[in-house]
């Protein structure tokens, strides 16, 4: 059956005329995604028009070649300027910028691309061969389970901050207060307007995004008034090379790393609200902490660029199966998507599939195409993009603080949003000064209504807060948000403290709680892994007298 | 100003915020309806920061003054070396406030190039050669940029006062 749906799929899709819109579009993607200020899913909506007279699989083939053309575009600005192009690369611009700022950014292009695409075809099997599977997780999810992946998500941001925990902790805090600003989520009161009708619609996110860290950025850039006089790369006009074969070598060397980061990708999409702005930090973050060198992240190095854009090309892949199975965005570009549906008169349900095989497949057949031309089209637009690498600093930041004038005024028409990215830049900068991280800033602003909204109907139902500790998932979110938190100490006392040789055991012993609470049979057998893991854990250090010469070894190897 | 009093600083002028706007909370409106009352996560969120701020405090006062910014220590004593140290960022600043309360006047296309002009100036230097260079690419960038949203997008711009009237 669903060789005969891809078949089909690929028949409807297999005209001139199809792929040369979905070339356009993936090249339009590229280049939307590069421009800071210029979104993914304000491509997306500019695109929506012009498949009105489409058939719809042909026009939600167009659409989504945008959506991945979009989603590697911003690795380019990111690695190339440090300002992520989209919420889905900011985590590429923690090693991508670094990297091309070292005099390797045909490296560090080249590992963003490669890794794009293996996280897209990854992504692109998964969905095709396992989409029912995996939406059948995200219907399990009730209002507690989305507010504790909520917090999950903060932790697991602040945590990102390392020894800055508490800074991190209050950049999340500040973000969810900045989403509180204007009508409230639940019942449309007005919130900390101070009497001003302007503030009642409250900060728009991609402004604030763009202030935060574009504005910030460009301004330390130019800081120093020597430096802002010299191009990106240091070097002047410096001949840049997409370096391709080393790329490849160095992407297929970390496999595991584009495996895992897919993965999160992909159940990260699936999870209603959680997009790539999520997952890209969410497998920086993992790469980070199952790497032997942590401390090198942050540093421009090939794991910190592969883990991110694994995972953001992957995420949509899920995002798309959550809306088209249960109709529910996965985030604002699906929502999107999710319009044009409704424009073509299909209304998705959980048996749109079954229902609209042919426009699913179409989906999920153009996702795999779009990314294979997307390798080939980035590639070339690549060789026009790393041209601004020869751009004096100052000349760049300059263009691009008039571009996120023009394109944050392009989101909603009105001055106001202009306003928010000026004073948010003056926020965002004071804070990159005093050393608060933004990442965790940005995500309590794009979850924090998302958070709210879920609190406030986990509460409608009911008044009791002991299901956010005793459903499943909702445990099992918090379980991990809590062992994220603690992670920073334990690497930072690792090999110091006994405390540390309980840290994994007992980490494994919470989380198989909740997963022999969920029931069926998998999920159990999972439980039951991960406890005997626990278990060997435990008496293998009990075998060793509780000596921490496993962690010295791992100190060795770092020395 | 060591590091010490700088973050302690910061903690108490967060903690501040914390208090205005904890105070703020009480100019929401509670209606008769829903559980969750409007005001109720935003003081859970406040509640968190007042807490994250006085643990910040705390560490701020017991780290003591062994982590001077090394940064800070490049910057002359005094206001007038404060502003040439930030002086580029203070032009950014500066400038684009000029750009966007002139917005109603000049609009997008000429405000934007009148912003991006002069502060290419004030960054890069105001020599012939520079002048020229500086007004090309502040010219196509910006007029490209709003071409593209005007005519090809559809995006209606600001024209301003001076423009509008064409």
């Amino acid at each position: 059956m669903i060789i005969e749906n891809i078949l089909a799929a690929f028949v409807e899709l297999g005209t001139i005329k199809t792929f040369i819109l979905m070339m356009v579009g993936v090249a339009g993607g590229l280049i939307a995604g590069a421009i800071p200020g210029f979104t993914i899913a304000m491509a997306v909506v500019l695109t929506l028009p012009f498949t009105f007279g489409m058939p719809a699989p042909q026009g939600l083939a167009t659409m989504v070649s945008v959506l991945v053309g979009g989603l590697s575009g911003g690795l380019m600005a990111g690695i190339l300027t440090g300002i992520p192009g989209t919420p889905s690369s900011v985590a590429t611009t923690f090693d991508g910028f670094p990297m091309a700022r070292r005099g390797e950014p045909g490296l560090a292009l080249g590992i963003g691309v490669w890794s794009s695409f293996s996280g897209g075809i990854i992504s692109a099997i998964l969905l095709v061969t396992l989409a029912p599977q995996l939406a059948r997780i995200g219907l399990e999810f009730n209002p507690w389970d989305y507010f504790m992946l909520v917090m999950f998500a903060l932790t697991i941001t602040a945590s990102l901050a390392g020894e800055n925990m508490v800074k991190g902790l209050i950049a999340g805090a500040m973000g969810l207060l900045i989403r509180t600003v204007g009508e409230d989520e639940a019942i449309g009161m007005a919130r900390f307007n101070f009497g001003s009708d302007t503030l009642l619609q409250g900060f728009d996110f991609i402004a604030v995004l763009i202030g935060l860290f574009a504005f910030s950025q460009l301004l330390r850039d130019v800081r120093d008034p020597v430096a802002a006089r010299k191009s990106l790369t240091d070097k002047g006009t410096i001949y840049v090379r997409i370096e391709h074969r080393r790329a490849v070598r160095e992407v297929l060397k970390r496999w595991t790393i584009v495996v895992r980061s897919s993965l999160i990708g992909v159940f990260t999409g699936i999870l209603p609200g959680a997009g790539g702005s999520i997952a890209n930090i969410l497998a920086y973050d993992q790469a980070k902490k199952a790497s032997k060198h942590p401390e090198k992240f942050g540093t421009g190095i090939a794991d910190g660029i592969i883990a991110p854009e694994s995972s953001n090309n992957a995420v949509e892949g899920g995002a798309l199966i959550m809306m088209m199975a249960l109709g529910i965005p996965g985030d604002v570009t699906t929502a999107v998507m999710l319009g044009a549906l409704l424009i073509h008169d299909v209304i998705p349900s959980p048996t749109f599939i079954a229902e609209e095989p042919l426009i699913a497949y179409s989906i999920f057949i153009s996702f795999f195409l779009a990314t294979f031309m997307m390798l080939g089209l980035q590639s070339f637009m690549l060789r026009v993009f790393v041209l601004v690498t020869r751009i004096r600093m100052y000349v760049l930041a300059g263009v691009i603080l008039g571009f996120c004038g023009i394109g944050v005024f392009a989101i909603n028409n009105i001055e106001f949003d202009i306003w928010t990215l000026v004073w948010f830049g003056i926020l965002g900068f004071l804070m990159r000064h005093f050393g608060f991280p933004l990442a965790p800033m940005i995500l309590g602003v794009v979850l924090g209504n998302i958070a709210e909204l879920n609190l406030a109907r986990a509460m409608a139902i009911t008044t009791d807060i002991s299901p956010f500790f005793t459903r499943p998932w909702s445990l099992f979110f918090f379980t991990i948000a809590i062992f994220s938190a603690v992670f920073p100490l334990f690497q930072g006392h690792r090999g110091k403290k006994k405390w540390t040789l309980f840290y994994l055991p007992v980490a494994c012993f919470a989380v198989s709680v909740p997963l022999y609470m969920m029931g069926g049979v998998t999920r159990p057998i999972l439980a039951t892994i991960v406890l005997a893991y626990g278990a060997y854990t435990l008496w293998r250090r009990a075998q060793g007298g509780w000596q921490l010469e496993a962690v010295k070894r791992h100190d060795l190897v770092e020395e | 100003m060591d590091r010490l009093n700088r973050d302690a600083i910061i903690a108490i002028v967060l903690l501040v915020f914390c208090g205005v706007f904890f105070w703020a909370t009480f100019d929401i409106r509670q209606p008769d309806y829903g559980v969750l009352m409007p005001s109720t996560w935003p003081r859970a969120i406040l509640g968190i920061l007042s807490f994250l701020s006085v643990i910040y405090l705390v560490q701020s006062l017991r780290q003591g003054a062994d982590e001077t910014e090394l940064e800070d220590t490049a910057c002359e004593p005094g206001i007038r070396g404060w502003v040439l140290y930030w002086r580029n960022p203070l032009w950014c600043f500066g400038l684009f406030f000029v750009y966007l309360a002139t917005l109603p006047v000049l609009g997008m296309l000429i405000g934007g190039v009148s912003f991006v002009f002069v502060l290419l100036n004030v960054l890069g230097g105001w020599d012939r050669k520079n002048l020229v260079l500086h007004a090309a690419v502040a010219l196509l960038a910006i007029g490209g940029m709003w071409s593209l949203f005007t005519f090809g997008l559809g995006v209606l711009l600001p024209p301003g006062m001076i423009l509008g009237q064409f």
